[in-house]
């Protein structure tokens, strides 16, 4: 971050750092919402030293020694991927499973779902406990919960033996039918916890007590194959900040968008597959706020890919069912749609002569062929280098350096050539495809929800956003595209506006309109007194507690649920009514005094924490700011090449409005106007691009 | 005219795009299980002659059909297709459908007042009426046995719903609010389908844009071509039976000869035996989708699946034989069988010109239905999905143990047991992998699964035992054919039955069946197997210590934990011979 000011922070101040593949991302701001933000190359072999790298940058950015910046913390929240990453790595632990007798192999089968249908001559990957590890345990439990046959602990003992010779280091327990009476999964649980070893335990009825073995019992393994790894790391983290002077410990976002603490996480590690993402959610609540308003999508683009994530009268859409790696994970989770298309995106010339863009892509190493690291195949980062819309040089703080013409090069090379296109005329293609495939994403997750995007507005972020913001926007039917000033921190900034978030899940059978209010209140009451209990021990004061109660509905036969908030006392008339507008917005149709079930209850316990609104800029005064630079960049279709005027974002204050075409040079991102857009300031110092028709 | 090649692709993205859409619209607001779970339906895009020019997403037995479809409308209503239209159809003999319980919506689409493309799905209602509810009739031996035929009907005339022929539909059918939903899902994907694509050609002029979709469609023929130019030229024969006509035991056959040039692929039929009995006939619809599918499932998956792929591929399939029926033969199991048996027929014979992406066969399914009440007053279907069958093997990939329907290529969801038993009277106390089931192979064929139910009401069973009692799994490349499946009911009284192929029984007690599911082929010799793949798969209950040793040849030491290196070798050795 040279040439930016040093910044004065007033204590407390928030920390959130998002540890990416390639940089790992911090931002500050203190109680009088000032801001900082660092970046710095993250260290996949040991992903704290990327966080203690940008702790100490952070620190003397704002001339503080790392002791005192840490002391100063009110809150320290961090996006790990050490969870993901070791899924997809395959390095987590050798995992005993411990099922019920005929049921070995629900974890293998996985319900015969296959990510593409097409493509089956992919193997689905490696099972993560082979089937001679996978041990069966005699003894039922009725789909009612009533006992079937009693549950032979001896089974148990001699698993354990069998484990013990086999080196397993975690075990896994799923048996069927524990959603109804987990009596069972318990004594099993109690009798591993008995033996000897001190095996991490993973219940299904503690890690997530859902219907249906796969899904449960995917889940429940993910967490034993992941604990033994990232409890650990976490601990060591937690430690190493607070003997550096972190007075409150480290706290982590999951993916149901909320923040625990590490201790909550210890038996629950699972639950940070989508740790760093999710710190988006926090940022779609800032930005709302900004913007004035609770309907946003959002696009962050990053070198590899693009999350899309929509927020709907000022709600995530969330979803139960995960994917990593190709894992099921049946966890609340941000619903966030992924696809590869990102500054690393490669794009070339099918066999039948049809330009491609993804969704494979270069990665951090080596990277875009402008690196010069070797690689030469054309990427979306050349093609906006060959259009003028990157500068050629230093770039991304300086840790490369763009080369035009290796740019060009490939771009004649892998597609110029092959479709007698010069190598810009090359990368308008290039980018013209991009920006639909990211178009279609941005679509998808709006029409599968039955949302028309138009009302929207655009929220372009992560360091490749804006510069395709404005553009898909349009494209989608927009009126509004809105840029953070920190758009390539996206996350990080996210995680200092997130609230400590742990949910519960009970399986329930009733009908919405008989069933007994009490019936309902005594498994509700239970949850939300253990909520409490967990907020509690977090600090929470009551007053900064909020419990939210929520009935999954159906309509008797329907594979899915709908969730409906129960506000105050139970009110079926009302639950029907909110069940009945969301399924008319979903699926465009109700049954008008049908039967509904009541299929399952949730508890979710939030801990409000003290969030710092950013501080709003000095104002821009009169005029407009001057141009630092002018360069030819190809703008769109109809305007072709123009000379596009850039501007530095520090100098680009609330209350200016500039006309496009111009591109924004930020510390993290790179802002493109089009021709026909206007950019304005608002008073939180974000970008607000108008698309005039 | 040369085409601009960036329009090209936007253009191929965008309908690919459209066509998806309208898959997530129909998934959305569908209102029956076989929509939004089994995603037994297909949208796609024809141009005005009835040309498939996207189809990107959609159940692969219904690959490239589509088309013989308009192309009957076309013929039925020339001169009289108006703006705002949608017509619907479902008759394999006079509508180009590809069995009755799917039905078509197709939407055509104006541009400055001229017919350019047409927007359309394709998929299956809950019931249709006819001798059977739930459109599977065992006992047909014609199609009126089948449910209600429609020829290409004019639905919605000029914006206006045809109200006396919606009525129509939903009294012939045994679940009419269930069909209304679902026909309406189907209108308003086609609907949003038909927007776009008008969208997309006005961005364009219309000359231009249809232009281009013939580009997208050259393109899909180059592609073709590039994947078949890896092949030599000849002719390779291949034959795929079923054992049964639904009625008796006895060996149809399916014969093809396919025959590479410069030209490009022929596929024929001739020497395949005459149409049968039961309801297995394959409509012409449905035996070129068949064809289409096993070749686009061969090559790479990100081939384009539009009419231009298969451009230069010629079918001929003689009138009067199991794959080209004549009226009235029955034809609703088509989808499934003979469909596995014509995709095995053109594997096998690919296998033999392309060794290297030879794939194995894969179990023929056997899963029954039970029907019936629960106490006095709730009904219940319930299908046995849980003994589903096993894949085949492919070079690299050992065959999937347990996995759907090969006509959807696995794209089907197997239930939970869990939820299953919370819905239905069963209950379920096996679900596990079979020890040997597996064809061996270098590469193994999945195992199948064992499967073991008490159903605790008297119910009726409509039994669809395909894959009973005989290997349906081959085996490529020296690798051996996976077992055939088996089943058996126990009755509360002790009464012993073994089910039999096609046919709907009932039984006033509760029951236990067991089943166990056919196994998929393995690809390669078992000799060549990696040991410490068969050593895992011992370990792992799958492969027996005899098998292993005898068949894969493979020694292991006294616990059973280590390849006992040496005297594999020397076993392999004297197997070899």
């Amino acid at each position: 971050m040279s040439g930016e000011q040093v910044v004065t922070l007033r204590a407390p101040w928030r920390v959130g750092v998002d540890v990416g593949g390639t940089f790992t991302d911090l931002v500050v701001q203190d109680v009088d919402g000032r801001m900082a933000v660092a970046k710095v190359p993250s260290v996949p072999a040991d992903p704290s030293r990327g966080v203690l790298d940008a702790v100490t940058a952070a620190a003397s950015q704002v001339g503080l020694t790392v002791a005192d910046f840490l002391r100063g913390c009110a809150g320290f929240v961090h996006g790990s991927t050490v969870a993901t990453n070791t899924i997809l790595e395959g390095k987590g632990a050798r995992v005993g499973l411990l099922t019920t007798e005929g049921f070995r192999d629900s974890l293998e089968i996985r319900r015969g779902l296959r990510e593409n249908t097409w493509d089956h001559r992919t193997p689905f990957p490696p099972v993560l406990v082979p089937r001679y590890l996978r041990l069966p345990v005699r003894g039922r439990i009725a789909a009612d919960g009533s006992e079937i046959a009693p549950v032979e602990i001896a089974d148990v003992h001699a698993a354990l033996d069998v484990f013990r010779s086999e080196g397993v280091d975690s075990v896994a327990i799923c048996l069927i039918n524990s959603f109804a009476n987990p009596a069972h999964e318990q004594a099993v649980a109690q009798a591993v916890r008995a033996a000897d070893n001190a095996w991490p335990v993973s219940v299904s009825s503690d890690v997530i007590s859902v219907v249906g073995e796969y899904e449960r019992v995917s889940t429940t393994v993910v967490n034993a194959y992941v604990a033994p790894r990232v409890v650990p790391y976490l601990r060591a983290l937690d430690t190493t900040l607070r003997d550096l002077g972190l007075p409150h410990g480290v706290l982590l976002v999951q993916s149901n968008g909320g923040i625990a603490s590490v201790r909550q996480l210890e038996s629950r590690p699972v639950n940070l597959a989508l740790s760093g993402p999710a710190g988006g959610v926090g940022a779609l609540a800032v930005f709302g706020r900004a913007a004035g308003t609770d309907d946003l999508l959002s696009m962050e683009i990053g070198g590899t890919s693009c999350d899309v994530m929509l927020m709907n009268n000022g709600r995530v859409a969330t979803t139960d069912q995960l994917m990593v790696g190709g894992y099921h994970l049946s966890t609340p989770a941000v619903d966030i749609h992924t696809v590869g298309a990102g500054g690393g995106t490669i794009a070339g010339v099918d066999a039948g002569g049809m330009l491609f863009v993804g969704p494979k892509g270069a990665g951090a190493r080596p990277g875009p062929a402008c690196y010069g690291f070797g690689n030469t195949q054309p990427t979306v980062t050349d093609a906006l280098l060959a259009l003028g819309r990157l500068r050629a040089g230093a770039y991304a703080g300086g840790a490369v350096s763009l080369k035009s013409e290796l740019a060009e090069a490939a771009l004649t090379g892998a597609v110029g050539g092959k479709l007698a296109l010069s190598a810009e005329q090359s990368a308008v293609g290039i980018i013209r495809l991009l920006e639909q495939n990211l178009l279609n994403a941005v679509e998808r997750i709006s029409i599968e929800r039955g949302i028309d995007p138009r009302k929207f507005a655009l929220v372009a972020a992560g360091g490749a956003g804006p510069m395709h913001g404005a553009a898909v926007g349009r494209m989608l039917g927009c009126r509004r595209v809105y840029v953070p000033r920190v758009a390539g921190a996206f996350c990080a900034l996210g995680m200092l506006h997130t609230d400590v978030r742990q949910d519960w899940v009970r399986v329930f059978a009733g009908d919405l309109d008989g069933v007994a209010p009490e019936a309902l209140a005594r498994p509700f009451d239970e949850m939300a007194a253990e909520a409490r209990r967990v907020l509690r021990a977090e600090g929470f004061a009551p007053e900064r507690q909020m419990i939210v109660r929520v009935l999954d509905l159906r309509y008797p036969g329907q594979q899915s649920s709908l969730q409906v908030d129960v506000d105050g006392a139970f009110d079926p008339a009302a639950a029907r009514h909110g069940f009945e507008a969301q399924h008319q917005r979903l699926f465009g149709h109700i049954q008008p005094g049908g039967r509904i079930a009541i299929v399952g209850l949730r508890v979710a316990g939030i801990g409000k924490v003290d969030v710092f609104d950013p501080q709003a800029p000095a104002p821009g005064g009169q005029g407009v700011p001057a141009a630092i630079a002018s360069r030819r960049a190809y703008v769109d279709e109809p305007h072709g090449w123009m000379t596009v005027n850039v501007y530095r974002g520090a100098d680009l204050r609330p209350g200016h409005r500039l006309s496009g075409p111009l591109i924004v040079e930020e510390a993290t991102t790179t802002v493109f106007v089009g021709a026909r857009d206007v950019l304005g300031v608002d008073t939180a110092g974000n970008f607000d691009i108008a698309l005039l028709p | 005219m040369t085409l601009d090649p960036i329009a090209l692709a936007l253009v191929q993205n965008r309908l690919d795009h459209i066509s998806r859409q309208m898959g997530w619209v129909m998934t959305r607001t569908a209102r029956s299980p076989i929509f939004n779970q089994s995603h037994d339906f297909s949208c796609f895009l024809t141009d005005a002659h009835g040309t498939l020019i996207s189809q990107a997403d959609g159940i692969p037995i219904h690959t490239g059909g589509g088309g013989f479809a308009v192309r009957a409308l076309l013929k039925a209503w020339a001169g009289q297709i108006n703006p705002d239209d949608a017509f619907v159809l479902n008759d394999p003999y006079e509508a180009g459908g590809n069995h009755l319980p799917d039905w078509v919506i197709a939407r055509p689409v104006f541009v400055d007042g001229t017919l350019a493309a047409f927007a359309c799905n394709r998929a299956h209602q809950s019931d249709i009426g006819g001798g059977a509810a739930g459109t599977y009739n065992a006992e047909a031996t014609e199609i009126y046995h089948e449910g209600i035929r429609l020829p290409a009907l004019k639905l919605v005339d000029r914006g206006t719903l045809r109200h006396d022929l919606w009525a129509l539909l939903k009294l012939n059918s045994r679940t009419p609010e269930l069909l209304d939903g679902d026909v309406r899902a189907m209108l308003g994907s086609t609907q949003i389908g038909a927007e776009r694509l008008k969208a997309l050609l006005e961005d364009y002029g219309l000359a231009q844009g249809l232009a281009l979709i013939d580009g997208v469609l050259a393109h899909a023929d180059r592609s073709f071509r590039a994947a078949l130019a890896r092949l030599p030229h000849g002719v390779w024969r291949a034959e795929e039976k079923t054992d049964n006509d639904c009625f008796e035991i006895r060996d149809i056959w399916i014969r093809v000869a396919l025959e590479l040039n410069a030209d490009g692929l022929t596929v024929d039929f001739t020497g395949t035996d005459p149409q049968i009995l039961g309801f297995k006939n394959s409509s012409i619809a449905n035996t070129w989708s068949a064809v289409y599918m096993s070749l686009a499932s061969f090559f790479e998956p990100d081939l384009p699946r539009n009419e231009g792929t298969f451009r230069c591929v010629r079918i001929v399939a003689p009138q009067g034989t199991i794959v080209n029926a004549r009226p009235p033969a029955p034809m609703t199991m088509c989808t499934v069988f003979v469909a596995h048996e014509i995709v095995h027929v053109i594997w096998r014979a690919l296998g033999l010109a392309d060794p290297a992406r030879a794939c194995a066969g894969w179990g023929k399914s056997i899963h029954n239905g039970s029907a019936g009440r629960i106490g006095t007053d709730r009904p219940f279907v319930a299908y046995h999905w849980h003994c589903m069958a096993a894949g085949g093997a492919v070079d690299g990939r050992d065959g999937f143990n347990q996995i759907g329907h090969l006509i959807a290529l696995g794209g089907l969801t197997i239930p939970n047991v869990e939820g299953y038993e919370q819905t239905y009277p069963l209950r379920i106390l096996k679900h596990e992998f079979r020890c040997d089931g597996g064809g061996p192979g270098k590469y193994r064929g999945g195992t199948g699964v064992d499967y073991l139910v008490d159903v605790l009401e008297p119910a009726e069973y409509s039994f669809r035992g395909e894959g009973l009692n005989y290997e349906t799994g081959f085996g490529v490349q020296g690798g051996r054919a996976g077992q055939g499946g088996a089943m058996r009911l126990v009755l509360a009284d002790g009464t012993i039955v073994d089910p039999p192929k096609y046919q709907v029984r009932r039984f006033d007690q509760p029951l236990r069946e067991r089943a166990l599911s056919p196994g998929g082929g393995g690809w390669g010799s078992p000799l060549e197997r990696d040991p410490h793949a068969v050593l895992r798969d011992v370990r792992d209950g799958v492969v027996s210590l005899q098998a292993a040793g005898d068949v894969y040849g493979v020694v292991l030491s006294d616990d059973s934990r280590a390849v006992d290196e040496a005297a594999t070798r020397a076993r392999r050795t004297t197997l070899a011979r």
